[in-house]
């Protein structure tokens, strides 16, 4: 099957895809409409989304995990239909923890938390769709048996905790402007995927390798 | 085995006690009192540089019983209690206008149709900001420290030199209408007093109503000197309603009306001619109405000074006006600032008297021109003034003069401190200030040998020396004994050893007794737990997050419910309980900012917009005018305590299998609650008396009839159970009728919070009794959460003052300090730990029966140990970073008073640990 085929290189390649993703996002921003995530967060995150969308979802349509059963359009509808509910997941979980629940920041934290479900909930819905197990198995890291498992956790759980991370400098009194919701937040959840998507090839080849001394 | 928790639980009391007094004796600044008082006579014996020779005549003891000649006849104080500046300074001068906002309006019409004879000042007052230590500060001229604040509500008499006493000894005549304090202060200074009772905040009126009907009168009179007249009804308004509110502009208003009729009589009666009329106030408020620390709100009060006598010259001639604006009737007023400090030297100068021993200020110059006395030349020789070219030529060697004898009084303290006080000042400044002073008095003997006069050099150098002293005495008054700060810390660092020891001991021993080991996992969700007190230990090193801590204990606790749903997750489904969880903690946050935007309003260190942050208020506005909205916000508290009467009536009959006990412990509890809703619902006073009588015979009868053994009966895990319900039964009551209204929600979150902890621990790796040490860890953040969601913070002005005045009208000291603690620490500490055992208890009671006694105690142990351990690290944390911080500008505004309430919030853990100890095991 195509997932024995996926090696260290091809998950490198696809996180430097929604990596570029990401770049191409925020260089449109940029140069576009001239707005930074610090001037006017909600705008450039709605693009950062709008980018990031189509890549994360084709890309992950494209690893699904039961080729036989599920085709590429039933996994990206998957994906679509997973981005607004971990949206929800997000949105709730960010408000949890402290985000400001203001009329004016709705339209930052419906975007804010688009991204972060693109980081975390959309890839695992693209390649598992509903299934219970995979689910699980993804979140206990307790057999991480597969390549995509660590392509998909590892950058997630990335995404998460650098959001957690990235919300300490925000009661801090150093009145700059990036210490608004969502800015660092976003700052740290961008930074922690990255790291993520770094370090997941580097588990893959090690785990093969690891099985591959086992086979020996 | 049972032993040992009580045992190490006192061991640990003991050495929290030990290194909260030494640190505390370190950090909390202590001055010396000196007993010493000026005399007379003192200017001549000491051979001042001032005045030695010829310089006086030498008649000077006859004439004159202070140091320098009298520039006024009578001096009329009229202290406004919490006078903001914005109450006096025209509306001009700030952004925008407040309905509080010149009020004051016979002030504002003096001082621009006098401006010459009349002046406001902004007056800056010393932390703390409480009216004792500003009463004794305005007297003596010092600098009262922190640790004073604790003798506030029993106000001591004055053992230092100040000028009341001075006056009684120069044969003046005072008389005192208001506020007791004064003669609580002064027991035997005053000819006349009119004292009333300061302390009952309720009560607006009847402080001032009687200064105002003894005032007048008094004004008529010729046999009094200083008049003191202290209001306290601007106080009282802004504690009950705020500074916005309609019974403070009322309040104003009242004021203003007094003060009218005042500076008619003074206008009119020829013997007032030569008074100077004072109208201050001894501290400022925030918009909340509080005072106590050091904010630019609660420091920057008002000083207003007027002499029916015009001067000869204008003093706004020689002084530049820091800040002008237009007055009500569209003339300039001119405001100025100076220091309180300063006040008690310039009294005793315009009076004639000699200076208190112990002041540090100096003669303020602006408030010294305003009395014409200070502009005749008489009083010096006539050789001094052998060109007088100009009336302010005189003033300013008047001045000059004034300020040598000022400085020499102050230069003679610095001597008597450093020689008798424990602590002196550092030699270097000394060296620095010891310079300052002999070059001015070189100056000042020179100048009068020589022909040129004093000029403005003389002056300049002899307020830089009185300026560079009090500079130093407040870095002084706040130096800190490192040595007892260091060895404080060290004992609360070998206690949290002793406690990780026994800790340790202890999870050991449950791991023998523990077949199944579950070493691993256990381990990890202990350092699971200690990775987050760390991350909330580290946060104190910031006064951002420590403002934030209730947000950041949120934060945390959110985390581990996170991370509780995560594992849900893994191990099977989400349950109910979790979700719970989740929205208790939304809205506990809620409540958090609540009290976060109310704190903002009075802290100007919080930046806290509470507007963008939670912006429901159009919720109001759209349900405007229904009466439904307040129908409801009444009602639901209501509503809450009753389906809070009968949860705890429902689990008490499940739980508690005597019958007797039962019994008596639903009654008492359904008593209780009726007495709650009497209360609420006709404010009579009996009822909340009621409550504490019944929650107090409860508490007494529980251990009564726990050491008769009648509680002793039933399997182990069925008794802790009831032991821990009716202690919990009979502690909320009182703590739900202190919390007012918002006490039924509290609680109840308090409830089920508690509910989805214990539910959402041991999944499925853990045997149900076993203690989970993430459970302990959200139970101490869900306890630091309701502690901030229920309106409190840690500052002197986040006491709910008002609560310790439910059911009673008068003020006693010991009761109204009792229910003022139990109201702050009762949610947040007596209830969360008296019902710790319910985490070992509750779970699942048909897989824990049967189980081995030992082992429900080694756990219980084990919680309650991890309990305290975790207050100990974050107190020895907070105790570290304020040790680091003690240079910090917030010092006092922020870091002391948290470690005031941490400190008493350790004690008072480990205290209720004893006695969790000595009745559950």
């Amino acid at each position: 099957m195509r997932k024995a085929e996926i090696g260290a290189t091809t998950a490198l390649a696809v996180h430097s895809l929604c990596a570029a993703g990401l770049a191409t996002g925020y260089w449109l921003s940029h140069s576009l409409y001239s707005s930074s995530l610090i001037t006017d967060p909600a705008p450039t995150l709605r693009i950062l989304t709008v980018c990031e969308a189509p890549v994360v979802i084709l890309l992950f349509s494209w690893l699904r995990r039961d080729h036989d059963r599920c085709s590429f359009i039933k996994a990206v509808a998957r994906g679509l239909i997973g981005l607004p509910i971990g949206a929800l997941i997000n949105a709730f979980g960010a408000i949890v923890l402290g985000a400001p629940v203001g009329l004016k920041f709705w339209p930052a934290t419906i975007y804010w938390s688009m991204l972060l479900s693109l980081f975390t909930f959309v890839p695992a819905a693209c390649v598992f769709g509903a299934s219970k197990l995979d689910w699980q198995q993804i979140l206990s890291y307790s057999k991480p048996s597969n390549i995509v498992d660590y392509m998909l956790s590892v950058p997630a759980h990335g995404a998460i905790i650098g959001a957690w991370l990235g919300a300490w400098p925000m009661p801090l009194d150093w009145e700059r402007p990036w210490q608004e919701w969502p800015i660092c937040v976003t700052y740290g959840a961008i930074a922690g995927h990255l790291i993520g998507m770094l370090f997941s090839p580097v588990l893959i080849f090690l785990h093969r390798r690891h099985i591959r001394t086992k086979t020996e | 085995m049972r032993m040992r928790l009580k045992a190490a639980a006192a061991v640990v009391l003991c050495l929290h006690c030990l290194g909260v007094y030494l640190f505390t004796r370190g950090f909390l600044l202590t001055r010396t009192e000196l007993s010493a008082f000026s005399l007379p006579s003192d200017l001549l014996q000491a051979q001042a540089p001032c005045c030695s020779e010829s310089d006086l005549p030498s008649t000077t003891d006859q004439d004159l019983p202070g140091w320098t000649p009298p520039t006024v006849d009578r001096v009329l104080i009229l202290i406004v209690d919490a006078l903001r500046f914005d109450f006096v300074a025209p509306s001009s001068l700030f952004e925008t206008k407040q309905k509080w906002m010149d009020r004051l309006s016979s002030l504002q019409h003096l001082a621009s149709t006098h401006p010459s004879s009349s002046r406001i000042f902004k007056a800056i007052a010393d932390p703390p900001t409480t009216s004792l230590q500003r009463l004794k500060a305005l007297t003596t001229g010092g600098l009262p420290t922190f640790i004073d604040v604790g003798n506030s509500f029993a106000a001591p008499a004055i053992h230092e030199d100040n000028w009341i006493h001075q006056l009684l000894h120069t044969g003046r005549r005072v008389v005192m209408m208001g506020d007791d304090t004064w003669t609580q202060l002064f027991p035997h200074h005053f000819n006349h007093s009119y004292p009333y009772p300061s302390f009952n905040v309720k009560d607006l009126h009847t402080v001032d109503n009687g200064v105002a009907q003894h005032l007048m009168p008094w004004l008529h009179r010729q046999d009094w000197d200083v008049l003191i007249g202290h209001f306290l009804g601007v106080d009282h308004a802004g504690h009950i309603f705020g500074v916005d509110s309609q019974p403070m502009v009322q309040k104003l208003e009242q004021i203003n009306a007094i003060l009218q009729n005042v500076t008619d009589i003074m206008n009119s009666q020829k013997h007032l001619e030569n008074t100077m009329l004072i109208v201050m106030g001894d501290h400022a408020q925030t918009l909340n109405g509080d005072h106590g620390g050091g904010t630019s709100e609660e420091v920057e009060t008002c000083l207003f000074a007027w002499m029916p006598r015009s001067l000869p010259s204008s003093i706004s001639s020689i002084f530049h006006p820091s800040t002008c604006g237009l007055g009500l009737n569209g003339k300039n007023i001119c405001t100025s600032t100076m220091q309180q400090l300063d006040f008690a030297v310039s009294i005793s100068a315009l009076l004639g008297i000699p200076f208190p021993f112990g002041s540090i200020g100096r003669v303020n110059p602006e408030l010294y021109a305003l009395s014409p006395g200070s502009w005749d030349r008489q009083w010096l020789p006539a050789s001094f003034y052998e060109d007088p070219s100009s009336d302010l030529k005189t003033w300013k060697n008047n001045y000059a003069h004034v300020l040598c004898i000022n400085s020499w009084q102050v230069k003679r303290y610095i001597d008597c401190y450093s020689a008798t006080s424990v602590m002196g000042f550092p030699s270097d400044d000394l060296h620095y200030i010891t310079k300052l002073y002999n070059e001015a008095q070189s100056r000042w003997s020179d100048s009068k040998n020589s022909s040129c006069k004093p000029e403005n050099g003389t002056i300049d150098e002899f307020s830089d020396f009185l300026l560079s002293f009090a500079t130093l005495a407040r870095s002084a008054w706040t130096e800190f004994d490192l040595k007892l700060m260091g060895v404080g810390l060290g004992i609360f660092i070998i206690s949290i050893i002793f406690h990780l020891f026994v800790f340790e001991r202890v999870h050991s021993l449950s791991n023998v007794y523990d077949n199944k080991t579950q070493k691993s996992s256990n381990h990890l969700q202990i350092y699971v737990a200690f990775l987050l007190v760390a991350v909330r230990a580290v946060s104190f090193l910031s006064n951002s997050y420590i403002l934030a801590e209730g947000r950041v204990a949120n934060f945390l606790l959110a985390t581990t419910a996170i991370g509780s749903i995560r594992s849900s997750l893994v191990y099977g489904k989400i349950k109910k309980h979790d979700l719970v969880f989740l929205i208790l903690i939304i809205l506990i946050r809620f409540g958090i900012e609540k009290g976060m935007s109310k704190q903002a309003a009075t802290n100007s260190f919080l930046n806290y917009d509470s507007g963008s942050d939670f912006d429901l208020n159009w919720l109001p506005s759209l349900f405007e005018g229904h009466d439904f909205v307040t129908l409801l916000s009444e009602i639901s508290p209501m509503i809450i305590l009753f389906l809070l009467s009968f949860l705890s009536c429902k689990y008490i009959t499940c739980t508690v299998h005597s019958r007797y006990i039962k019994w008596v412990v639903t009654v008492g509890t359904m008593l209780s609650y009726l007495f709650i809703a009497t209360f609420w619902l006709s404010e009579r006073s009996f009822a909340p008396k009621m409550v504490y009588v019944i929650g107090l015979s409860l508490f007494v009868l529980n251990f009564v009839l726990r050491y008769l053994g009648i509680l002793e009966k039933g399997e182990t895990v069925q008794r802790l159970r009831s032991l821990a319900l009716v202690m919990v039964s009979a502690w909320s009551p009182t703590i739900l009728i202190l919390l007012g209204k918002q006490g039924p929600f509290a609680v109840l979150v308090c409830i089920f919070a508690g509910w989805s902890i214990i539910s959402s621990k041991n999944k499925g790796l853990l045997d149900d009794c076993k203690m989970d040490p993430i459970s302990v860890m959200q139970w101490s953040l869900l306890a630091i959460c309701l502690f901030y969601q229920t309106g409190h913070w840690c500052t002197f002005d986040g006491l709910r003052y008002g609560a310790a005045f439910i059911g009673f009208d008068e003020f006693k000291v010991v009761r109204q300090a009792i229910l003022l603690f139990v109201d702050t620490f009762g949610i947040s500490h007596i209830l969360p730990i008296f019902s710790l055992p319910f985490l070992v208890t509750i779970p699942n009671s048909s897989s824990s029966k049967g189980r081995d006694k030992t082992v429900i105690f080694l756990n219980l142990t084990q919680v309650y140990l991890l309990y305290g351990l975790i207050t100990a690290i974050t107190t020895t944390f907070t105790v570290l970073c304020v040790a680091i911080q003690r240079r910090h500008l917030m010092v006092w505004g922020l870091f002391a008073p948290k470690y005031v309430f941490d400190a008493i919030g350790l004690l008072l853990t480990d205290v209720l640990i004893c006695v969790s100890a000595l009745y559950y095991c």
